[in-house]
């Protein structure tokens, strides 16, 4: 009988960003080995959507005690479950009330700022509850394991992966000339313009781009993402970097617009502080793009070495930019540096996982 | 008995192995193998293991590692010694399989060709290993039953790294140092670290009786094969027996236990006080035919011509038993000298070993490379106090344990009273909140420091984070969990055997041992020999710790039995503390051992990486 997981998460299907794209692979990767997957998600439509053999979606509820109630029916609806896989932190307490409902195992994911501020004593110790936690990097287990009282065999990490699309290849004179886009190097950083989430390091990019224009004559720094905090972005791109068009902003680009973006750029630049794995970092790499990223939380796991990139003090401007300066005309990256973060090696490492959490005896109160 | 050492980087996005970083993790355990150094590299770059060896069984290339299996598949890096590797050899060749050296190491791959990690439950010995089949491309990790070798092992979620020692794991360069408020707070409880815990957040001790698989997705949890509390509970259903057969049983066990312990390709030492353990294996080894056997007591300057020194006592009995008697004189100045390479050496801080120490130096400047030691028979034959004061302490005072509160307040008051000069030990104002249960109890009996008394020691958000993490009497009280229908006795000697003796006394035993190049071997310390004994309560009723003393044929002389129990009775306390900087009044043993272990975690554990003493 096929395995059968019920999954609490943020967003999935329907869903854009990381965290919804990482659950998306990590479920298409156990449902290919024939487990199946009820999706419970907070934020999303995924109506009309055709989801792959194996998966299955409900309808998005935002208000907690609704989801925790449509949680709890579809819980005992869908018995016998034998995995309650949790996607945000904030629900653990939620998952592993369901998990010791229904008599499933409990798989918590941390993604990184669920866990970087300390949580409360409820979801501390649902989290310790876990049978098995899963972080997408190794700093967000590092932070993990500082907070809990979780033993460290159970907590694995499941990096981020790469879909095939993100491939090197020339760069697009049609999407260069669509642009309005001269002949001087292109700086590309991708990213949510939210306002929680400005530890990206958009503006102090901004800021080095008038000494690195002095050096890179027409040098532009293409910015694509949306959200709440662009006009205050842009008004700050203005002030650091006065020459017209030497910021420029995109917008929203659809995930199959991305790879010719990055095969365009000559450097993609995102001195994050706080990034939770960055896989923007893994997506231009794959294309071929050499990365800058920034120290703090998780983003070195995307940038392994110096194949891929460098990783620069986000507050050191000087760095920075010297940083920049060595990158460009360093040529692409190796492929074979991309290879173990591919679909294959992400597939067999999640089945795995799953493997191991359903063998595993639930635990019993007191075990560490 | 050697050093060891692995690189697994089992996750695929993970780099592989750094071989320079693998060298700097066995070069820090240079001392603990002296006769070769080796390393392996599996082809893909994925696994590599390291080894330093101190040459003890097939003293032949034969016998060098890491080992590899005739075809290919397996490869080990071992420390210890497998005391029935000739029965096993002779059972896995019935069987067919072929060996191709006289070392125990073969074995090992052999058996676990054979039955897998099972295995384990199969060995006489102390051992540590690290077992890579390439076939499942997975790595064992195994420790002995009760933790005679140490295992150490750090996981930043894709490469999984392990060594001998916690320092060497340090030296790769790759480990943090960050600090992990359990151990240092557990360090600060009862002189030792408890395992799992290390002081470094990063690296934890592979449990005593467990062994651990690594794969594709890290390391799994770690499964026990061996408990002592259900060890004792199953020796405990056997009938109890009058005390001349349970003698007789004693002797029968001790026996067979130095018997094991003997198997080497070199002579066998023996480190002999006055006490009657030590002087009962030396009996044993003599009876058993042991031949060239050197003895080795430590003498103190300060004790000389006075009731506390042990050689004259020793001289005697090594002279009873034919053995040639080196005493070793140790004065404050060598301590001084020697305190920076005892610190270095110390692989997690600790408040004893300093003993140990001393005598595996006279050892090995002896010549010799392994010697036998009666570590472990007050564990086993109740020679301690707390085999009375504990059991009595929980009976009388168990009521208060029911009482939530009381026993905080008379604390509260109890400690007002000795900070105005009541003239008792701190530690007695816990009596009433720690003293009806067992956890609490032997809390109480063998710690440094009690929990409330650590706000003055250590940072408050890291002594909070450091209990509620470490739970000390849940971590106490956790090796009771499967001793459910043990009898008093056997409950002593399960936390005596699995916190004092696990934690301090071996661990001291190995980095002690080990910075000379001398394996002590503790026939003590034998879950075979355990097994053998009679139950506790049988034990209880026989005086088993003077029993010892009729073992050997001719027995100890009269005057061993007759010697009272001096304790700690060498001007190392004196040293201690007077090195730590405690006023020379406050020379009782508890004192000592507070301020020394102060000035241990003074010499910097967790800060910046402080230059190797040089050996």
């Amino acid at each position: 009988m096929a395995i059968r997981v019920l999954a609490l998460v943020g967003d999935c299907y329907g869903a854009r960003g990381g965290i919804a794209r990482y659950n998306r692979d990590l479920f298409e990767a156990l449902a290919l080995g024939g487990t199946e997957i009820q999706v419970l998600p907070r934020l999303g439509d995924a109506t009309g959507a055709v989801l792959p053999p194996g998966i299955r979606q409900q309808p998005a509820i935002a208000g907690r005690l609704r989801f925790s109630l449509a949680a709890l029916w579809a819980a005992w609806r869908a018995r016998p479950v034998d995995v309650v896989f949790c996607g945000h932190a904030y629900m653990a307490p939620l998952a592993w009330l369901l998990a010791r409902l229904v008599g499933a195992h409990y798989w918590l994911q941390a993604h990184g700022a669920d866990i970087w501020r300390d949580r409360p004593d409820s979801e501390r110790r649902a989290i310790e509850a876990a049978d098995q936690v899963t972080t997408v990097s190794r700093a967000t287990r590092r932070i993990l394991l500082g907070r809990t009282n979780l033993a460290p065999e159970r907590v694995r990490v499941l990096p981020n992966t790469v879909g095939e699309q993100f491939m090197p290849g020339p760069p697009s004179a049609a999407l260069r000339a669509r642009l309005g886009l001269g002949d001087g190097p292109i700086l590309l950083t991708v990213g949510r313009l939210a306002s929680e989430e400005r530890y990206k390091g958009h503006e102090q990019v901004f800021a080095a781009v008038p000494a690195l224009r002095a050096i890179f004559p027409g040098l532009v720094h293409l910015v694509a993402g949306e959200g709440d905090d662009r006009a205050r972005l842009q008004a700050r791109a203005a002030e650091l970097s006065p020459v017209p068009g030497s910021v420029r902003f995109l917008g929203f680009v659809p995930d199959e617009e991305l790879p010719e973006l990055y095969r365009l750029a000559d450097l993609f630049v995102m001195p994050s502080s706080e990034e939770g794995f960055g896989i923007v970092y893994l997506e231009a790499a794959a294309c071929g793009l050499r990365v800058v990223g920034g120290a703090g939380g998780g983003g070195g796991d995307a940038i392994p070495d110096a194949r891929v990139g460098l990783i620069v003090d986000p507050l050191d401007q000087a760095a920075l930019i010297d940083t920049i300066k060595r990158s460009l005309g360093q040529g692409r990256v190796d492929p074979a540096a991309i290879e173990p973060y591919r679909r294959p090696h992400f597939v067999t490492a999640a089945r795995l996982l799953l493997a191991r959490v359903k063998g595993r005896p639930c635990r019993k109160r007191g075990e560490s | 008995m050697c050093g060891i050492a692995g690189i697994y980087a089992y996750l695929d996005v993970a780099p592989p192995v750094d071989r320079a970083e693998l060298r700097r993790m066995n070069d820090r355990m240079a001392a603990r193998g002296p006769d070769g150094s080796r390393q392996w590299a599996d082809a893909s770059g994925r696994v590599g293991l390291a080894h330093r060896r101190l040459a003890i069984i097939d003293l032949s290339e034969g016998g060098a590692q890491p080992m590899q299996s005739a075809d290919g598949r397996l490869t080990i890096t071992f420390n210890g010694e497998i005391y029935n590797y000739r029965e096993l050899r002779a059972e896995l060749q019935a069987k067919g399989y072929k060996f191709n050296s006289e070392s125990d190491t073969e074995v090992l791959l052999q058996l676990y060709a054979d039955c897998g990690p099972a295995m384990v439950g199969r060995l006489r010995g102390m051992f540590a290993f690290g077992l890579w089949d390439g076939r499942s491309r997975q790595l064992l990790l195994a420790r002995d039953p009760l933790g005679i070798k140490p295992l150490y092992w750090a996981d930043d979620g894709w490469t999984l790294r392990f060594a001998s020692q916690a320092k060497a794991l340090l030296a790769g360069g790759a480990v943090s140092r960050e600090p992990d408020p359990a151990g240092i707070v557990g360090f600060h409880l009862l002189g030792s670290v408890p395992e799992p815990f290390t002081v470094w957040r990063g690296i934890r001790a592979l449990p005593a009786g467990t062994t651990m698989v690594v794969d594709a997705a890290g390391p799994g949890v770690p499964q026990r094969y061996h408990d002592v509390a259900r060890a004792l509970v199953e020796r405990g259903s056997g009938a109890a027996c009058d005390p001349a057969a349970a003698r007789a049983r004693i002797a029968a066990a001790v026996l067979e236990s130095v018997r094991y312990h003997l198997v080497a390709d070199v002579p066998v030492g023996v480190f002999l006080s006055a006490g009657l353990d030590s002087g009962a294996l030396l009996g044993c080894m003599a009876q058993l035919g042991a031949r060239d056997i050197s003895a080795l007591t430590l003498s103190f300057a300060e004790f000389k011509g006075a009731n506390l020194d042990e050689a004259p006592l020793a001289a005697e009995v090594a002279a009873r038993y034919g053995a040639r008697h080196v005493v070793r004189t140790i004065d404050r100045a060598e301590f001084e000298h020697d305190l920076p390479a005892i610190l270095d050496a110390m692989d997690l801080p600790t408040i004893d070993g300093i003993n140990t120490w001393f005598v595996a130096k006279a050892a090995h400047e002896a010549g010799i490379k392994v010697a036998l030691s009666g570590l472990g028979a007050d564990e086993c034959f109740g020679g301690y106090p707390s085999f009375v004061d504990v059991p009595r302490s929980v009976h009388w005072l168990r009521p208060f344990d029911w009482m939530p509160g009381v026993g905080t307040l008379a604390r509260h008051g109890m400690s007002a009273a000795i900070a105005a000069g009541a003239g008792l030990h701190p530690k007695t104002a816990g009596l009433l909140e720690y003293g009806g249960s067992w956890a609490g109890a032997y809390l109480l009996r063998r710690s440094v420091y009690m929990p409330w008394e650590l706000d003055e020691l250590l940072d408050p958000a890291l002594l909070q984070e450091g209990m509620r993490r470490l739970a000390p009497l849940g971590l106490i009280g956790g090796e009771l969990c499967e001793g459910g229908s043990l009898g008093d006795f056997d409950r002593v000697a399960t936390l005596e055997t699995t916190l004092y003796m696990r934690n301090q006394l071996l661990r001291d035993a190995d980095w002690a041992g080990m910075a000379h190049s001398v394996e002590i071997r503790v026939p003590y310390v034998d879950p075979f020999f355990l097994a053998a004994l009679p139950p506790g309560n049988s034990l209880a009723a026989t005086n088993a710790k003077e029993a010892v003393a009729d073992i050997p044929e001719p027995p100890l002389p009269p005057a061993s039995r007759n010697r009272s129990k001096t304790g700690f009775s060498t001007p190392v306390g004196r040293w201690l503390s007077e090195a730590s900087g405690a006023p020379t009044s406050a020379i009782d043993l508890s004192a000592a051992s507070r301020a020394w272990a102060l000035r241990v975690w003074q010499a910097g554990w967790t800060g910046p990486a402080a230059a190797p003493v040089a050996p």
